[in-house]
């Protein structure tokens, strides 16, 4: 059960969300339900939440707020507001693409999660488009997420994988979540709640069951010259290209094969293969749509509060053995998925 | 004197590397100095790393709020200096624009070669020039 500790909603609002009937509103209309046998104990909770800068839990219903902003090819934020919420389509690949990734993005953790954007509390979702100048990369700066139009022979534009943007607003909700570290092991961590929600977010979308999803975090950005499918697999890790340009993709599927590096913040897009691989094999164990299952616990394990900022792997293993044990069950199928999982990518024993 | 430019870290994770050879006394003036002054940036240890350089021969830490950014390693001969991409002076872009322009197709060959030890290369096989031995050091 999601808890509204809302004080933003009034009554009135929560009353109507409550009566929704809508299969796609369950979440949000149970979470109102709740909210409002709550409403007395509410100011102890409000205090709480205002004390805390990282919010572990659904804080308050909030309304989709985009701002699509562009940066002209300059390396400047935020650039000029191109398209505001609600604004009809600009005609511009860039803006648009990033205006509907972040709306898809913000329904995955809405209606099926219950939290209210990237911080649960509401927050406006920002982005910045045609950054810099054959600028190869997408990015969160702590405050809104950037992209660029890539060079044109290796990359394209970062917009053109709805994973890309919703890996990047990821980094978001990790940011007001758990805040893990970006370094090593708890910065893998970290890109690995980007790479396995920004894949929910695209199945969800495409209404995917698990076995027939892609499991490729980037496909599409590539341009034609390029040998590979995309930049990473959750599926395989290791196998998303092999190029004799770019190389080959770096990424291992289990502990046996974790790099030890000091580049690239010790390997965090790197060994983020392994925790990835591991929620994909729970997700095809218990198949059916992933967000539901796998997706809800980890979504659960993130909010548990049993992830510190500098989890390793093995206590996010355990973070996600606890709350499929909470949520479905000691001795469940998913009890039994999830700990399989880390056991096959070698990191509970 | 070669100066190798590493690229590791952004949304990909893709490493890739670029190299340049300039001369001894472009790198005397200009770019051994600002190594060393990006080096001397580092007094307050790694925490400050979320502001840009890092100690020399020590990598970027993950500190900041930044999330998918690039980090360079550049090594000057035997010296290397560690950048957040955040954090980037407008020298260091320069040399990068150089080396990556050096690096392009239908740019001269002795501009594409591997870092040894890295199975990323830029250009096609083959076309590396090692140099002339003076030039190295």
């Amino acid at each position: 059960m999601q808890r509204i500790h809302c004080s933003i909603i009034p009554p009135h609002l929560l009353t109507r969300l409550a009566a929704v009937r809508d299969a796609r509103l369950s979440v949000a209309s149970e979470a109102a339900r709740h909210a409002l046998l709550e409403l007395a104990p509410l100011l102890q909770v409000r205090s709480e939440v205002l004390r805390a800068p990282v919010r572990p839990g659904s804080a308050v219903m909030g309304t989709l707020t985009r701002r699509i902003s562009d940066a002209g090819g300059r390396e400047d934020l935020p650039g000029t507001l191109v398209r505001r919420e609600g604004a009809p389509a600009t005609g511009d690949a860039a803006t648009d693409e990033a205006y509907d990734g972040l709306g898809a993005t913000y329904r995955l953790f809405s209606e099926e999660y219950g939290r209210s954007s990237i911080d649960g509390a509401g927050k406006p979702l920002e982005a910045t488009v045609h950054y810099g100048s054959t600028y190869d990369n997408a990015f969160w700066d702590g405050e809104r997420m950037v992209f660029g139009d890539g060079d044109g022979e290796v990359f394209g534009r970062f917009t053109a994988s709805l994973t890309v943007i919703s890996h990047e607003l990821t980094h978001g909700f990790t940011q007001y979540s758990t805040n893990l570290e970006y370094q090593g092991q708890s910065g893998a961590l970290n890109e690995s709640l980007s790479d396995v929600f920004g894949v929910l977010v695209e199945q969800r979308e495409l209404g995917q069951q698990a076995a027939a999803a892609s499991w490729l975090v980037g496909a599409g950005i590539f341009t034609a010259a390029v040998e590979g499918r995309a930049l990473r697999s959750l599926a395989a890790p290791g196998t998303a290209y092999d190029d004799d340009v770019l190389g080959r993709d770096p990424q291992p599927a289990t502990m046996a094969d974790y790099v030890e590096t000091t580049s690239d913040n010790g390997g965090v897009h790197i060994n983020s293969g392994i925790p990835n691989h591991a929620f994909y094999l729970a997700a095809m164990a218990l198949g059916g749509r992933a967000w539901e299952g796998a997706g809800r616990i980890w979504y659960d394990a993130v909010l548990s509060g049993s992830v510190p900022p500098d989890c390793d792997f093995r206590a996010f293993a355990r973070a996600t053995g606890e709350a499929a044990e909470k949520r479905f069950g000691p001795g469940s199928r998913e009890a039994a998925a999830v700990a399989d999982a880390w056991v096959r990518v070698g990191v509970l024993p | 004197m070669r100066i190798e430019i590493t690229r590791s870290g952004g949304f990909g994770g893709v490493t890739r590397s670029w190299s340049l050879d300039v001369s001894r006394t472009e790198a005397e003036q200009r770019w051994l100095p600002l190594a060393a002054a990006e080096a001397g940036t580092d007094a307050e240890g790694p925490e400050s790393d979320a502001t840009g350089a890092s100690r020399r021969g020590a990598a970027p830490q993950g500190g900041g709020v930044q999330r998918d950014r690039f980090t360079y390693r550049i090594a000057i001969g035997y010296t290397e200096v560690y950048l957040s991409e955040s954090h980037l002076g407008d020298p260091w872009r320069e040399l990068i624009e150089r080396a990556r322009a050096a690096a392009a197709p239908g740019a001269p060959a002795a501009a594409a070669t591997p870092v040894p030890g890295s199975t990323e290369r830029t250009g096609p096989v083959g076309d590396a020039d090692p140099g002339k031995p003076e030039e190295l050091l």
